[in-house]
């Protein structure tokens, strides 16, 4: 392929590719220093802002299926809880106790550590009005942040994305799995996705006469995208670009994950390599702000025990493992992880020894310089709404918050209200 | 009889703008699924109007009256069953513990029996004997959107399955009717809690909102009314069922007409309205020539709807054979659904079936999974098909499905030129870029000798049509 091509749509790739955000003082470049190196003098002093390696970020962990909340967070000392789970309550001689009321699920001891030293906090009792209990719909209203809406197309992250940011750059998220989540979905940024890296290129033979195929136009990108007519010669130019995008994407991230090789142990999860991969491009400076991770299988009708217990302890290893990492790159300080599940489940346990879909459920978030353990009350055990927990805490609270004191953008704009703001990180 | 709009009057062939094979081939991509070589060649030998005549003689009936034998196989579906009205009885006098575990069984079972319905259904729409009628019920599936749950049948998705198949081509009015008994949609937009004491709005909101007139051409107050017009229509497991007892008969006041009206005059007073002809015919418009909405021509169209008194055909006649169907900023500006490529790259090349593990996995990763649209709007489609990440997954499904036996591989031109020039008509079947076309034709020939092969025939024909699959051009139609 033509070098002096390459350079010309690297340096198109690099002018719409700004992402900055619009309104805060100490904003990351969003730029990689290797696309830096080859644009025009020009072009870097225009976008030379403070270090990418200076941003914060935010790593949303989704945990699929519907977890449990009461055997994750335990009300070990409430008799309801024992009384309505006989047979899949936990062991109050086993957990790991925080207070006189709660503890953690005894696999939990990584983020028991991560508590004591004012790592981890927990938000109690998260939901949301009318809650939702089937698993589609439910997830798509945590994602969305609009459970009113049932036609969203959006999620919360990505109109985060549409929001601070110009320009188009994918990079700005970056979502481990098979498919993209409506939460990064944003109308006019699409974020990064791929389940493994080596699956985020092009897998033909012949890379050079693709790559030259698939060269972006020159020329800048329409301002307004949406507006543009759906001519032949339109539906090109967007395809083009999106081609280049991908590609310039998928040769940093190859680049960056395949030479990882982190002191910390991982555990051979899948979740545990999707954090590992996270950490890999956090440290190899990617300008993405937002991580989007995944731990599937929470849906225990059956048998729930063996199956929770064996998740608590891939969730708690892999979350350890990460922080750990963070902290020899010296990253830990621009990180925040976020928990959640789309709902949690039923009080009682079924006649299966499991438990069916319920509602409201704790948060967990972690992060240097939280302001205290434990947010908000446990919901009451006798208290109940069809037998499911009611919330005392608006899950886009936790949204609100996380945008507003973490990622320093105004909340509203994203999530339509202004929801309270939570006391969570330190000011 | 109002004027017909003049891009909707008949497109004639001239010797300064002929049907050719790109306009042939324009017409299979958008009424089936893109065109087989014999099917392109036989198109445009009988020419833009007998060539419609020809895709839109089917019967319309579903797939099980036109061939009892070619239907998908549920019966074999371990644990499924046949009789989900059997459901109660088989719960009965069970403990708790094993109703959950049969509860568990049929909710995998019915997983499966969408899977093979999904299978059965790409198969149809590649090999089938009605191209256009299937991708008229893929129309459909997308407009009269029902999403499979593992709760909900497998049989239900099915039979309204051929529901869709059944009304494709036939009568709208028809067609709304029998939607708004199927219980598929019923369960999916919870009629099923539609009852006099507690009405659920939910069905009548979508059938204004999304199935036939759009938003603005009714209040708050038509949906609360007409949602009690429709209490008592629910299903017993499998067929449509009345409740009499859950019915609301009192008087309700609809678009300015009152009465002890039921779920049928609803559906009649809305098909009264001018908005819904148009709302068809606009929809129409954008599944066949292009995303951006053209009221004035699809206004024109929606009097042909009236006119014939909702029947489908004419107004799809009409519009197939039209100036602005041909016009050349319609052809290859629709972004390909990712059933479309799937399905396509196989009608065009001649493929064998790919197997059905490799399908499905990819359509969800390309972000469509036929009977699991991600809400009741369907699939929004266009740009939102094309990110970083569904690209290479586009990309690399073409290079995979090209990978195998190919048709004619070895008979391809020897001259890189024609070589390239064979496989851009059969593939993207329109002229592209001399850039581009400079790049294929570059990678095909050998440096030293021009006009020669790099590799023998058959493996130089697999590079090129590879490459062609992975370019931005393969991706519109």
């Amino acid at each position: 392929m033509n070098p002096m091509k390459t350079l010309s749509t690297r340096r198109v790739f690099i002018q719409r590719g700004l992402c900055l955000l619009a309104a805060a003082p100490t904003i990351p470049t969003f730029l990689d220093q290797t696309v830096m190196a080859l644009a025009d003098p020009d072009d870097v002093k225009r976008t030379q802002q403070p270090s990418g390696k200076d941003g914060r970020i935010l790593v949303v962990v989704q945990l699929g299926g519907g977890n449990d909340g009461l055997n994750t967070v335990v009300p070990y000392a409430d008799d309801q809880y024992h009384r309505l789970r006989p047979a899949i309550g936990k062991d109050a001689a086993k957990v790991l106790k925080i207070d006189n009321y709660l503890a953690l699920h005894e696999n939990l001891a990584p983020l028991k550590n991560l508590f004591d030293n004012g790592q981890l906090s927990i938000v109690q009792g998260v939901g949301y009005p009318n809650p939702n209990r089937s698993h589609f719909r439910a997830m798509d209203i945590w994602q969305s942040g609009q459970p009113e809406n049932d036609l969203v197309t959006d999620g919360w992250v990505g109109r985060y994305f549409d929001n601070t940011c110009v320009g188009a750059d994918p990079h700005v998220g970056i979502s481990i799995g098979a498919q993209l989540p409506l939460a990064m979905q944003g109308s006019r940024i699409t974020p990064l996705s791929f389940d493994r890296p080596d699956n985020y290129r092009y897998k033909g033979k012949d890379t050079s006469d693709y790559l030259s195929l698939n060269q972006a136009p020159d020329g800048p990108p329409p301002a307004n995208a949406a507006s543009v007519k759906a001519t032949p010669a339109s539906q090109l130019d967007f395809i083009h670009r999106t081609a280049m995008d991908a590609q310039v994407s998928s040769t940093d991230i190859l680049r960056i994950t395949r030479n990882y090789s982190p002191t910390v142990q991982y555990p051979a999860t899948e979740f545990g390599n999707g954090l590992k991969m996270a950490a890999a491009m956090i440290g190899g400076g990617l300008p993405t702000r937002v991580y989007y991770v995944d731990l599937g299988g929470f849906d225990t009708h059956v048998a729930e025990i063996a199956r929770h217990d064996t998740l608590m302890t891939q969730l708690s290893s892999g979350i350890a493992a990460f922080w750990a990492d963070l902290k020899q790159q010296g990253n830990q300080d621009r990180v925040l992880m976020m928990t959640f599940s789309e709902f949690g489940r039923r009080v009682e346990q079924n006649a299966s020894n499991g438990t069916d879909h319920g509602a409201a459920a704790p948060m967990f978030l972690v992060a240097d310089g939280l302001r205290q353990g434990v947010i908000g009350q446990h919901p009451s055990l006798t208290d109940l709404d069809q037998g499911d927990l009611k919330f005392h805490i608006d899950f886009r609270s936790v949204y609100a918050s996380v945008l507003q004191d973490w990622l320093e953008t105004p909340s509203k704009p994203i999530l339509g209200n202004q929801f309270p703001i939570l006391p969570i990180l330190k000011a | 009889m109002a004027r017909l709009h003049p891009m909707l009057e008949p497109y004639v062939p001239t010797a300064a703008d002929p049907f050719d094979s790109v306009k042939a081939a324009h017409l299979l991509n958008r009424a089936t699924f893109g065109g087989t070589i014999d099917e392109i060649a036989r198109a445009q030998k009988l020419g833009p109007r007998e060539a419609v005549n020809w895709l839109l003689d089917f019967p319309d009936a579903p797939a099980e009256e036109i061939n009892p034998h070619d239907i998908p196989d549920l019966a074999v579906i371990k644990g499924f069953p046949s009789d989900p009205k059997a459901m109660q009885a088989l719960l009965l006098g069970k403990t708790p513990a094993e109703q959950q575990a049969l509860r568990m069984q049929i909710a995998v079972a019915n997983q499966q029996a969408d899977i093979t319905t999904s299978n059965w259904w790409l198969g149809r729409m590649a090999y089938g004997p009605f191209p256009m009628h299937e991708k008229l019920t893929f129309l459909w599936h997308g407009h009269f959107t029902t999403s499979a749950t593992d709760e909900r049948s497998g049989l239900l998705i099915w039979n309204q399955n051929e529901t869709l198949r059944k009304y494709a081509a036939g009568n709208f009015r028809q067609f709304v009717h029998a939607i708004s008994h199927d219980p598929a949609m019923l369960d999916y937009l919870n009629n099923q809690q539609n009852k006099k004491a507690h009405p659920n709005e939910n069905y009548a909101r979508e059938l204004m909102e999304l199935f036939t007139l759009g938003i603005g051409n009714y209040t708050e107050t038509d949906i609360k009314e007409s949602a009690r017009a429709f209490t008592g229509w629910t299903h017993d497991g499998i067929n449509y069922v009345f409740r009499p007892a859950e019915h609301d008969t009192g008087i309700k006041k609809f678009l300015g007409t009152s009465g002890n009206l039921n779920g049928d005059d609803i559906v009649e007073l809305i098909l009264r309205q001018p908005a819904c002809s148009k709302y068809i015919a606009g929809r129409l418009y954008k599944w066949f020539v292009s995303e951006d909405p053209n009221p004035a021509i699809s206004d024109s169209l929606a009097q042909i709807l009236v006119e014939n008194d909702y029947e489908l055909r004419p107004a799809l006649r009409t519009l197939l054979t039209s100036k602005v169907f041909y016009q050349p900023d319609a052809i290859g500006s629709q972004i390909k659904s990712p059933v479309q490529l799937m399905v396509g790259l196989v009608r065009q090349l001649g493929l064998p079936a790919p197997d059905d593990r490799v399908v499905q996995p990819l359509l969800r990763q390309m972000g469509q999974i036929p009977f699991r649209p991600p809400n009741v709007k369907g699939w929004p489609g266009g740009h939102m098909w094309i990110n970083t990440s569904t690209l290479f997954v586009r990309y690399n499904a073409a290079v995979t499905l090209t990978a195998g036996v190919i048709a004619g591989l070895a008979d391809s031109p020897a001259n890189p030129a024609d070589l390239v020039g064979h496989w851009v008509d059969r593939l993207i079947q329109r002229p592209i870029d001399p850039s581009q076309n400079f790049v294929l034709v570059n990678a095909a020939r050998g440096n030293l000798q021009p006009g020669v092969l790099r590799q023998a025939t058959g493996v130089a024909a697999r590079q090129v049509i590879q490459l062609i699959v992975s370019m931005p051009e393969y991706q519109l139609c």
